[in-house]
């Protein structure tokens, strides 16, 4: 097996245990509805205290919208087998998110898949 | 290669005479119990699981612990329970750099390193990131008036065969609104003592028993347990710079946790 496929294998394996979880910050502000979205990565911000993923979403008109999807932190993250590469510049995606209650368009990730099949988080079931 | 041989024998003698280089000589290490490695506390950030009602984790509303408190400091507690309902309790180490202190740093997620040597014994959370030092050199705790107040206070053990029993006093508790136990809102006074136990239930797991006295805050000693699973071997723990790229800082006049848009104004 090559090791890029035991990569992908380790991350839809560990996919069912990664949740959003906000060590640093409570959280509050985040709904529990679950949206899907489509766009492309504009940037994925790996770092502390966490990780951001943002996505250009386009609307029926083509107007587009910069989402920002908040995730875990890069060092519980990179334990379980992502990297900045995981969702890199100019990847398309659906993801699904649970938005802010607000309206605003921030959201905390629950699961991805790209163009080329891979699942990034726990897509069915949630 | 004749003359070199006879300084390489006298200095392998040496070598093995030497004070503390002798091979198979115990050291001060050897009576210690194995730590090593990474560990992850284990049932979420509720600092006293035991005694929680309410369904969910520290966030969620009506979640609360019972700590044996006095009516002074129930009524504190039930005031930033009220907060934590309307999404307002200001969690200060959401605002990088206000260290957990203890006992909150036995009850933070992500990963620890519990470092064992004869003469201290560190406590090294990723989270925060946040360290801890117990000393166990033999030294007594100093004077109360010793001590000013500071969110780990001073903290001095000893080892009784493989468990670890250290006091905590000189905790700066409530005073300056900026030192809590989770983020339902528990809090001590700055009179708190805690005596904790540690140590290995088996293999895998560590468990920290925190009996907590607070002539202020509680009626009676308030017990609570925390377990650490250890990690797979070969783990990483890595830096946490928490300002790195803080898109949650928390709003002291309010507050509230801002979330931050891409260009750094509040969405929220």
């Amino acid at each position: 097996m090559k090791a890029a496929n035991k990569v992908v294998l380790l991350a839809v394996a560990v996919a069912a245990l990664v949740t959003p979880v906000f060590a640093h910050h409570s959280g509050a502000g985040f709904g529990k509805d679950t949206k899907e979205i489509q766009g492309t990565v504009k940037e994925f911000q790996f770092m502390n205290p966490h990780s951001w993923i943002q996505v250009m979403v386009p609307d029926a008109n083509g107007k587009m919208t910069e989402w920002s999807i908040e995730w875990g932190s890069p060092n519980q993250l990179g334990r379980e087998g992502y990297r900045p590469s995981t969702f890199a510049p100019g990847t398309k995606v659906s993801m699904k998110v649970h938005p802010m209650t607000s309206g605003a368009p921030v959201a905390a990730f629950v699961a991805a898949k790209t163009a080329d099949g891979k699942t990034i988080g726990k897509w069915d079931g949630e | 290669m004749r003359k070199t041989l006879p300084i390489l024998a006298a200095l392998s003698v040496t070598f093995l005479l030497a004070p503390g280089l002798s091979y198979g000589q115990s050291t001060p290490f050897d009576k210690l119990p194995d730590w090593s490695g990474t560990w992850s506390m284990m049932g979420g950030t509720i600092f006293d699981k035991a005694t929680q009602t309410g369904e969910g984790g520290a966030i969620d509303h009506g979640v609360r612990e019972h700590p044996p408190y006095t009516a002074e400091y129930e009524k504190k507690y039930e005031a930033h329970l009220a907060l934590r309902d309307k999404d307002l309790y200001p969690d200060t180490i959401t605002n990088c750099g206000v260290p957990a202190g203890f006992p909150r740093i036995m009850n933070l997620p992500d990963t620890f390193e519990f470092a064992v040597r004869p003469d201290l014994f560190y406590i090294v959370a990723e989270n925060g990131p946040n360290t801890m030092r117990v000393y166990t050199d033999g030294r007594k705790l100093p004077a109360k008036e010793d001590t000013w107040g500071t969110y780990t206070g001073v903290s001095v053990g000893h080892w009784e065969g493989d468990t670890l029993i250290w006091k905590t006093i000189g905790l700066k508790g409530a005073r300056d609104n900026d030192s809590h136990l989770d983020r339902t809102g528990l809090i001590l006074s700055d009179a708190a003592e805690i005596t904790t136990t540690m140590k290995k239930i088996n293999d895998n797991t560590l468990q920290a028993t925190m009996v907590i006295e607070d002539s202020k805050a509680l009626t009676k000693p308030w017990t609570v347990t925390k377990q650490f699973r250890k990690g797979k071997p070969g783990l990483y723990m890595y830096d946490y710079g928490c300002a790195e790229n803080q898109r949650n800082p928390v709003d002291t006049k309010t507050g509230k946790t801002l979330i931050l848009g891409p260009d750094g104004k509040p969405v929220n």
